[in-house]
């Protein structure tokens, strides 16, 4: 399936477009390598070749090892309730390579053109800086009953993914039990990292109450889970703001 | 306070499929001509093939002397990777509120699944998927390909609970307009999360497509 990445830039004090456009275009570069090297739709890509059983892991890039590592820790973090590693036709880290390919493209951004860099990975955003001097990027939630609308808008430091049915129709599935059952309609999780809160958004979808517990006691990362009837449940440092116009 | 033009590039991945290594020629343009002054737009057509595709346009509703937002999607051609620059340029006047009516600048045929396929090698052919149920509603994508390379994808069909959008959207286009839509819902917002829109039923209709072109 196809996912729409857009990278915008932020400064109150103006920038060379041009500036822009080569740090964007290095930015493409970066996707279309990512997605060279995890797509599990292509079958010559690494990744697909790795769960073919045709190459090792020693043979893979180090990019593919680097990402597993992380989908080891999330699981770990998350109490397994993200679990790549639980689907029938082995590891699928896809969950995490949109979160993690995001996040590392800010890197080009560091010392950029500009203030302020939001990079959207189909819904999931990382950030660097701010909309302008002094400000805090500001990120409207969709309303999981209606995605033509928002729910909320949440101030957003550095990161904050979603998950949810909505889009997509069930692709959650509980890695204990294996049912597809969800608690929520969506769940979004905000925090330093992206790849991780991911996986924690990811986490919240099915493990729902006790994968909320635990994501509270966590430290750095916050989220919001909102259920077909419009109630909603948050970690006690998760701020949401009503939709102003 | 004078804003300085937000650049927005946007990279069309399909990290579990679809259409980065393959070239879209679509070329999508989001965006009115803004009213207010001071504005720039940066449009960079390159329709490397030969005007397939479709044009989706939005047009913001001024709300006073509020935000003007101009963006324009060029899916690059050729026979490479499938990038899609997005340069979007606001300008913020003294107003907030913005509205946003989609107006499709084309509209498609919105054929029953049929297949029309050559099969001279290297030329331009087209199959429409299987309509599929999914989550809204009945979705079918039609595939144009040039020998082995794809070089469009577009929803032929998509039947929304009744309401059936009678506009041909480039895929690609969908989460770019969804999201811009979105966020002149709220002028102090700068970006819109939500779960990937990407649908299962799209992605089977495209098989089934593909298949159809033996692709």
């Amino acid at each position: 399936m196809g996912t729409v990445i857009t990278t915008s830039l932020f400064d109150d004090a103006g920038f060379s477009v041009a500036d822009a456009e080569e740090v964007t275009a290095e930015c493409d570069h970066w996707f279309q390598h990512v997605d060279a090297t995890f797509s599990t739709w292509k079958p010559e890509s690494p990744l697909s070749r790795l769960r073919r059983g045709e190459i090792r892991l020693d043979d893979v890039p180090g990019e593919i090892r680097t990402v597993l590592e992380l989908c080891r820790s999330a699981r770990t973090i998350t109490g397994g309730w993200f679990d790549p590693w639980a689907v029938s036709d082995g590891v699928d880290p896809t969950g995490l390579v949109k979160g993690w390919s995001a996040q590392e493209a800010l890197r080009f951004f560091i010392d950029g053109p500009a203030r302020g860099v939001m990079i959207n990975a189909a819904g999931d955003i990382a950030t660097l800086g701010g909309p302008a001097a002094g400000e805090t990027f500001h990120v409207g939630i969709v309303d999981p009953r209606d995605p033509h609308r928002l729910w909320g808008v949440v101030a957003v430091q550095d990161a904050i993914a979603t998950s949810g049915l909505y889009e997509r129709g069930h692709h959650l599935w509980n890695p204990r039990t294996g049912s597809t059952d969800v608690e929520f309609a969506s769940a979004s999780v905000s925090g330093p990292d992206l790849a991780i809160a991911d996986a924690w958004a990811t986490a919240l979808m099915v493990g729902g109450q006790s994968a909320f517990e635990r994501l509270e006691r966590t430290p750095d990362y916050e989220g919001l889970a909102i259920g077909d009837d419009g109630r909603s449940v948050s970690t006690s440092g998760f701020v949401c703001s009503p939709v102003t116009s | 306070m004078k804003r300085a033009p937000l650049v927005l590039a946007g990279t069309v991945v399909g990290l579990t499929g679809l259409l980065s290594f393959r070239t879209p020629t679509a070329s999508v343009s989001l965006g009115p001509l803004p009213t207010t002054p001071g504005t720039t737009t940066t449009t960079s057509p390159q329709a490397g093939g030969s005007g397939r595709g479709t044009t989706t346009t939005t047009t913001p509703h001024q709300g006073g002397s509020g935000q003007g937002t101009t963006t324009t999607t060029t899916h690059t051609g050729g026979s490479g990777q499938g990038t899609t620059t997005t340069t979007t340029t606001p300008t913020r006047g003294s107003g907030g509120g913005t509205t946003t009516t989609t107006t499709p600048a084309t509209t498609t045929t919105t054929a029953p699944p049929a297949t029309t396929t050559t099969t001279t090698p290297g030329s331009t052919r087209s199959a429409i998927g299987a309509s599929v149920n999914y989550f809204y509603g009945v979705i079918s994508v039609k595939v144009t390909a040039r020998g082995t390379t794809i070089t469009n994808v577009t929803i032929a069909s998509l039947s929304d609970g009744g309401n059936f959008r009678s506009q041909s959207i480039d895929n690609q286009s969908i989460p770019i307009l969804e999201q811009q839509a979105l966020a002149a819902q709220s002028a102090n917002i700068q970006g819109v999360g939500g779960a990937s829109y990407t649908s299962a039923g799209f992605e089977r209709s495209l098989q089934s497509a593909l298949t159809q072109l033996g692709l």
